[in-house]
């Protein structure tokens, strides 16, 4: 058997609180498509990153042909043969294709005496690049001028101009079109042949299944599963990313009640969010249950007509959302807080008009009913004048909770909630969404993690390509295979 | 936890500090310094920036930068000396800075609802603004003769012993502050600054928020610039250039952020009085004036250098 191209062993990465990357051991084989899935947050970029020189791993190795390696650049790595396209491209707008794909080292020639760029080769080596793609595109125009994809597939060109042992390929097809899509995949599979080892990043699991000979699954840091070529299953795959269904345990909450929210009310994809009730919202990166949350909330394209509590709504922005009662926390914490305001001031942000007397934020009562809330929501330490930034991730996310819950809000939306928190605060973000169905409120949660929506969930709505595939009660319908079968589609 | 509070505390006090610094070493160096009259003209001469550098401070909260505030201070010279001359004090006074509020309200609109870069549309707003000034005084000053002399008096006069001049901008820091710290506008006004989409979420109406924090920028730079023409006794089209250079480097010395989201408006006063007080003891130390050119730049570097150190803290 050969050596592996790269090796990664026992690799483990932290960023201050949040655990990126718990003792992964990762390898590639030369001539060989290693497909590393797995969720937002699971940890694929960072593992990536560190491959490529960019971030240097708190524990444990990597190897290049069997010997330490110890980059302390991603040039360390360019020069060793591991050329990353990364999911940003780094071409420059202002530019030329044929000045970008020379850029750092463009042919020379002597005019008088003097080093100038020879612009005819620059021009020709350019138009032979682009005809390994068969991109049939002018060396001449600017990058500024060229689609999405165009530029995307101009980057890859880029790279590859340089001898590669090792590509790494994140997401590269997220933008790209089908005809498009099939010209990478015969430029992998010809520098495969050329015995370029290639990791192949992605949440598409039909491109694993064409493409790679090994995948591996990535999920909170850790690895998953590892299956080969063969061995593919799309529904264990989608398990492992998404993490098993437990078996459901018994209702927890009060029965649901009254319809409090209705969205495109008699048409197939109908939302009815009932009082006691966690309704879930499963799909897999893309698949649009993200969307619909946003969409309630105000933040789609279009204003959405809904039913509230039977009465019709028109909901165009988050002011008209926070106004019938709705709240919405947000997949990435930086939308929920502004990081240099206080506790204080983030908790009461949605509710100054509520703690306004007079024009005049009245701060005793303002105060008294924040601290109430670090007291229910457990939130540490029990300062509100310290500033958020200073918080750990699972008590930024209860910020965030605490916002909506000092406006006495009858329904919650949840998206990913408990994304990049450790096990004790996603405990305790549980217990809460719970309580808050109890008393009566409403909570529609997207989250990527199946186990936690059988956990927490009445019923769940599974979401593929932005259509409502299936509809789950608990306990009877919270079946792992049913559920894998709607949101893989 | 507990060493850190007490850290930012004392970058808190900074701008303070190097005020206090500043005036001591002065007066150290040259007994004129602590002279009533030459404290007197501090003041005064502090007076008009102060209020353009509260007008700033929202601005700069709001995670925006107005370049335009000095033409505005020209422009509502000029328009409250027209006014004035044919329809009195108060029409002359409020027509002033009803047209600085007007520049404000463009400005607001443009960079709030079109989503155009503040730099840009300020900068845009400068140019224009001055112009029309040129074309409405045909470049000439304006209402020597037939200004009232109640204006006239309100340039230079005093009430229980401080001038007139001074008295505006302690008033207004004082409604201001108040405004800023303690009602739901401030908040939002902060809350936008520092993280607007974090802030639309959570229900602020950031557009409109922004949008007035440049009508107060404005209406601010309005004010000044009826003050300026009373103490010039006229209204001049050539006046308040480079007043937005000086009150931005204020505010910014005052701690604010460029970011948005920090600032307070009684250090970016203090901000104000460092840049007049610096240029004050030069004077007195008879430093040639191209030298004190050189000073005031190397200072607006040095407060735009801690901007960005602070910020990578």
């Amino acid at each position: 058997m050969t050596k592996p191209a790269v090796s990664a062993r026992a690799v483990s990465k932290h960023f201050g609180a949040t655990r990126a990357l718990a003792n992964v051991d990762f390898e590639l084989f030369p001539g060989e498509v290693h497909a590393l899935i797995g969720e937002n947050g699971a940890g694929k970029s960072t593992l990536v990153r560190i491959l490529g020189g960019v971030h240097r791993p708190d524990q444990g190795e990597v190897l290049l042909d069997g010997r330490l390696s110890r980059f302390s650049s991603p040039r360390d790595a360019i020069a060793a043969g591991i050329v990353t396209i990364p999911q940003e491209l780094r071409l420059v707008p202002a530019l030329s294709i044929a000045e970008n794909l020379a850029l750092g080292d463009p042919p020379m020639r002597r005019l008088f005496g003097v080093r100038v760029i020879d612009r005819m080769r620059m021009r020709a080596m350019a138009r032979d690049q682009l005809a390994q793609f068969d991109l049939s595109l002018d060396p001449d125009i600017r990058v500024d001028q060229l689609s999405y994809a165009e530029r995307q597939l101009v980057a890859i060109a880029k790279a590859l101009r340089r001898r590669c042992k090792i590509l790494i390929l994140d997401e590269p097809t997220a933008a790209l079109e089908m005809r498009e899509i099939e010209r990478l995949f015969a430029l992998i599979d010809r520098m495969k042949t050329e015995g370029t080892g290639i990791v192949y990043v992605s949440h598409r699991l039909d491109e694993v299944v064409r493409l790679a000979d090994r995948c591996t699954v990535l999920r909170d840091g850790q690895i998953v599963a590892v299956s080969r070529r063969g061995d593919f299953k799309v529904g264990d795959l989608i398990a492992a990313m998404t993490g098993g269904v437990a078996a459901p345990p018994a209702v927890t909450a009060s029965p649901p009640g009254a319809v409090v929210l209705e969205t495109l009310a008699g048409r197939p994809d109908t939302i009815r969010l009932r009082t006691n009730e966690v309704l879930g919202l499963a799909g897999l990166l893309g698949s649009g249950a993200g969307a619909i949350l946003r969409r309630i909330f105000g933040l789609g394209d279009e204003p959405i007509e809904l039913r509230r509590n039977g009465k019709p709504e028109r909901i165009a922005s988050p002011l008209d959302a926070i106004r019938i009662g709705i709240g919405l926390v947000p997949d990435e914490r930086r939308l929920g807080l502004i990081f240099n305001l206080s506790i204080r001031d983030n908790i009461l942000l949605p509710s100054l008009d509520v703690v306004a007397r007079r024009g005049r934020i009245d701060r005793t009562h303002g105060n008294r009913l924040v601290e109430q809330m670090m007291e229910l929501l457990d939130i540490r330490p029990r300062r509100p004048e310290l500033q958020v930034s200073l918080l750990s991730g699972g008590n930024q996310q209860k910020v965030i909770v605490a916002k909506w819950l000092t406006r006495a809000i009858g329904i919650l939306l949840l998206d990913e909630p408990t994304q990049g928190i450790d096990v004790a605060a996603k405990a305790q973000i549980h217990t809460l969404i719970r309580n808050f169905a109890e008393r009566g409120g409403g909570v529609l949660v997207r989250s990527s993690d199946l186990a936690e929506l059988t956990l927490i969930c009445n019923g769940i709505i599974a979401v593929h390509q932005a259509r409502i595939t299936d509809r789950l009660r608990r306990p009877a319908d919270f079946d792992e295979q049913r559920l894998h079968a709607a949101i893989g589609g | 936890m507990s060493p850190l509070p007490k850290r930012l505390n004392l970058v808190g006090q900074v701008p303070l500090i190097t005020l206090v610094v500043l005036c001591l070493a002065t007066a150290l160096m040259t007994d004129r310094f602590l002279s009533p009259l030459n404290l007197t003209n501090i003041l005064v001469q502090s007076s008009i920036m102060a209020v353009i550098a509260i007008g700033m401070t929202f601005v700069i909260v709001g995670g925006g930068f107005d370049l335009s505030v000095g033409s505005t201070v020209a422009l509502a010279g000029c328009v409250s000396a027209m006014v004035m001359v044919r329809f009195g004090l108060l029409s002359g006074a409020v027509a002033g800075v009803a047209a600085g509020m007007a520049v404000g309200l463009a400005n607001g609109v443009i960079i709030a609802k079109l989503g155009v870069n503040p730099f840009i549309t300020t900068l845009g707003t400068m140019v224009l603004v001055r112009g029309i000034v040129y074309l409405i005084t045909g470049g000439a000053p304006v209402g020597d003769e037939g200004l009232p002399s109640a204006f006239i008096a309100f340039g230079s006069a005093r009430v229980l012993g401080i001038h007139y001049l001074v008295w505006v901008p302690a008033l207004l820091l004082v409604a201001l502050s108040w405004l800023m710290q303690a009602t739901p506008y401030g908040q939002r006004v902060y809350a936008t600054g520092g993280n607007r989409e974090a802030a639309y979420l959570s229900g602020v109406p950031v557009e409109r928020i922004i949008a007035s924090t440049y009508v107060w920028c404005g209406g601010l730079a309005g004010v000044a610039g009826v003050m300026l023409a009373a103490r010039l006794q006229s209204g001049q089209p050539t006046a308040g250039e480079f007043y937005e250079l000086t009150a931005i480097a204020a505010v910014i010395l005052g701690g604010a952020s460029l970011q948005g989201g920090e600032g307070t408006l009684y250090k970016s006063i203090i901000g104000v009085l460092i840049m007049v007080v610096l240029g004050n003891s030069l004077n007195l130390l008879n430093v040639d004036s191209y030298w004190q050119r050189v000073a005031v730049g190397a200072v607006i570097i040095a407060a735009a250098a801690t901007d960005r150190l602070r910020s990578r803290r």
